[in-house]
């Protein structure tokens, strides 16, 4: 069995190609990869900075195959061209694979390292999958430990201490824009997660009022009750826009919400006056041709990337002790992963043995008048008798088979049981999870 | 020390060093204080100091400006400021020393009007200055953002609501200064040679600057000009008026 992982990320790939790759609903992509030969499990995570799919596979080539088809074709829904997939798909196998998501959930490959919505978006990614049918025990295992390595580096290292996330490096920047945000006014498009990290920073830095503008009325409600704002229905966009002096976006939508008819009505509203548009959305909710009104500052997530690298500066060091970490916890489950390499074995190990019990049980109770309940006992001390003789073999073939070396012990077993033999009972049932063996 | 400050400013902002700054707007505070002191001694010297010579008028607009920029300090986190105004007062300065000795006295008239034009004329130009160097610190800033090349978190550079700020206080006060410079100028012409205008390059220059910057005004402030546009305008205006008051006085 093989991992891979496949994607792009905002250092791969350009936002206009990573906007066009966005899944909202990962299920049906999952549902048609899991559904080929070559795919036993997978999970896609698709956050505004990355498109990535990790997938367990027993064909390594055809499911490299399967996955470029997939970025290539069907996530955007068009042939993105051979030239675009080869500039900016990365595709990391085994060792790196994991070493890459556990790396991702500890958010040490985000734009702005250590910020803390990555780990949620991986958690949504993941229930995802298991909700869809698409992940198994092995991606189960795998996520579980990328999300104690991110808990880790969290509690452990410093990596997370002061950490801002996209929405507070915008805040920032805003600052290079107005004095203060004394008499300022903002308007927050969504009530998503970016949305609320934003009215918690904006907040904090004292902005006169919040506007809140959603498709669904109901959640912008709740989320402008918690923060003191005012909720609104996307259809007042025009009249909110005129009065906004911050204007951050983080909706989802195939067309830009910010046009340049829109905010031209808009900046004849405001005389002048700047206009600062922090962009969040994947794809973007904002036209990058309102560029060309003076007034207007519009960055998207990609401009907040150059911001954001002043801070992963700040935090070089811890990243040395959270890099430490990540690849403990990859040990770890490498050492699990490998060990499943003794799965078969051992199963077709207890598979002969059952079989002899079965047999020479056969062959005596005849022989033997037994009342049902004498017969049960001494079936249960048959049964007792094989686990303890076997129990130490299995546990040393188990522990052996997390190092590389272990294949010898694995493959001494065999010989010794004669598990290759012609006589050798095929397992009853050869598939299962590994944790049934 | 107008030098030192400058320094000091440019490298805090290279480096992105508050403390730095602050040690050049202390050194700038330092520097306008000595300068105070050296036209109180002028002063002391001789009752009418010839500030109608044009570099110790030169140097008495650096004077004024420095003084309106730190007063604008107390409202304005413009410190960022210091690294353009210092070294224009340097310049200023420097430029007055060197000529001071050469300096022949002119024929000024008598009373208090001549000295009148002069200090409100070069107040009023002092701080049409101020406005044109926020202005053009707007441009530059306003260049970087719109380019998605914002400075570090942690830079001392003004704001661009700060610098438009600036740009319009100055604006709103250096230009009546600068009116009623031009006026008293009049006023000393016609006590001169019996007629308010005589035609000179000299006046003809400071009367089209003072139509430049009544324009500006009245867009500014009548017919909301954008900021960018304010800003281009305050330093084109600036650098229009200090070649009608210097560089024509210089070349004829």
């Amino acid at each position: 069995m093989k991992l891979l992982l496949a994607g792009m990320n905002h250092r791969s790939a350009p936002l206009d190609l990573r906007e066009r790759l966005a899944v909202e609903d990962p299920a049906p992509a999952l549902q048609k990869l899991v559904a080929c030969d070559e795919v036993d499990e997978a999970v896609l995570l698709s956050t505004c900075n990355r498109v990535e799919v990790v997938v367990l596979t027993r064909n390594a080539e055809a499911a490299r195959l399967r996955l470029r088809s997939l970025f290539r074709r069907e996530l955007a829904g068009v042939d993105i061209g051979e030239a675009a997939l080869d500039e900016s798909l990365y595709l990391h196998r085994d060792t790196e694979a994991v070493r890459h998501l556990l790396r991702v959930a500890s958010a040490l490959d985000s734009m702005v390292v250590g910020e803390p919505q990555i780990l949620g978006q991986t958690k949504e990614a993941y229930r995802a999958a298991v909700e869809c049918g698409a992940s198994g025990p092995i991606l189960d295992r795998l996520f579980q430990r990328a999300f104690a390595t991110a808990k880790r580096v969290r509690s452990d290292t410093r990596i997370a201490e002061g950490s801002i996330s996209v929405a507070r490096v915008a805040v920032g920047l805003a600052h290079q824009i107005f004095e203060d945000f004394r008499g300022k006014h903002a308007l927050l498009v969504g009530a998503g997660e970016m949305v609320e990290l934003s009215l918690a920073a904006l907040r904090d830095e004292g902005i006169e009022s919040i506007a809140v503008a959603n498709r669904s009325a109901e959640r912008a409600s709740a989320l402008a009750m918690h923060f003191g704002a005012t909720a609104h229905g996307l259809d007042e966009l025009p009249a909110l826009l005129g009065a906004a002096d911050v204007v951050l976006t983080s909706i989802g939508g195939s067309t830009p919400i910010l046009t340049p008819s829109l905010v031209r009505t808009a900046l004849r509203q405001r005389h002048g006056r700047p206009m600062f548009v922090i962009d969040i959305g994947v794809p973007r909710n904002a036209d990058p041709a309102i560029d060309r009104f003076p007034e207007v500052f519009r960055y998207d997530i990609d401009d907040l990337a150059g911001v954001a690298t002043a801070n992963a500066d700040d935090r070089r060091r811890e990243l040395v002790r959270a890099e430490a970490i990540v690849a403990e916890e990859q040990q770890r489950f490498e050492g699990w992963f490998t060990a499943l390499r003794a799965v078969p074995t051992i199963r077709h190990l207890r598979a002969r043995v059952e079989a002899i019990r079965a047999r020479e049980l056969e062959r005596a109770l005849p022989r033997i008048p037994l009342d049902p309940a004498a017969r049960e006992a001494v079936e249960a001390l048959t049964r007792a008798i094989v686990n303890k003789i076997l129990h130490a073999p299995v546990s040393r073939l188990r522990q052996e088979a997390e190092r590389e070396e272990g294949m010898a012990y694995l493959e001494v077993a065999r010989v010794l049981f004669g598990l290759d033999g012609p006589e050798s009972p095929e397992p009853a049932d050869s598939g299962g999870s590994p944790e049934e063996s | 020390m107008y030098l030192a400050a400058g320094v000091a400013a440019a490298g805090g902002l290279a480096l992105a060093r508050p403390r730095l700054l602050r040690v050049g707007v202390g050194v700038l505070a330092g520097a306008a204080g000595l300068h105070a002191l050296t036209f109180s001694l002028l002063h002391t010297a001789d009752p009418t100091p010839p500030l109608t010579d044009a570099s110790t008028a030169v140097s008495f607009m650096a004077w004024v400006g420095t003084v309106g920029f730190l007063l604008l300090l107390l409202r304005f986190r413009v410190a960022g400021l210091v690294a353009l105004v210092a070294p224009v007062a340097f310049v200023s300065v420097f430029q007055a020393v060197l000529r001071l000795p050469h300096a022949e006295p002119a024929a000024v008239g008598s009373g208090s009007i001549p000295h009148a034009h002069v200090l409100l004329a070069s107040a009023g130009l002092a701080l049409l200055g101020l406005s044109g160097m926020a202005g053009a610190l707007f441009l530059v800033e306003h260049r970087r953002l719109k380019h998605k090349r914002p400075l570090a978190a942690r830079s001392p550079l003004p704001s661009l609501e700060a610098l438009d700020r600036v740009n319009a206080l100055a604006l709103a006060v250096g230009f009546p200064l600068l009116t009623t410079g031009v006026v008293t100028g009049a006023l000393w012409t016609q006590q001169m040679y019996g007629a308010p205008w005589t035609g000179t390059a000299h006046e003809t220059w400071c009367l089209l600057a003072w139509a430049i910057y009544a324009v500006l005004v009245a867009l500014r402030f009548g017919a909301q000009l954008g900021a960018r546009r304010c800003a281009a305008s305050a330093a084109v205006g600036f650098l229009f008026a200090s070649f009608a008051v210097i560089g024509v006085e210089i070349l004829t």
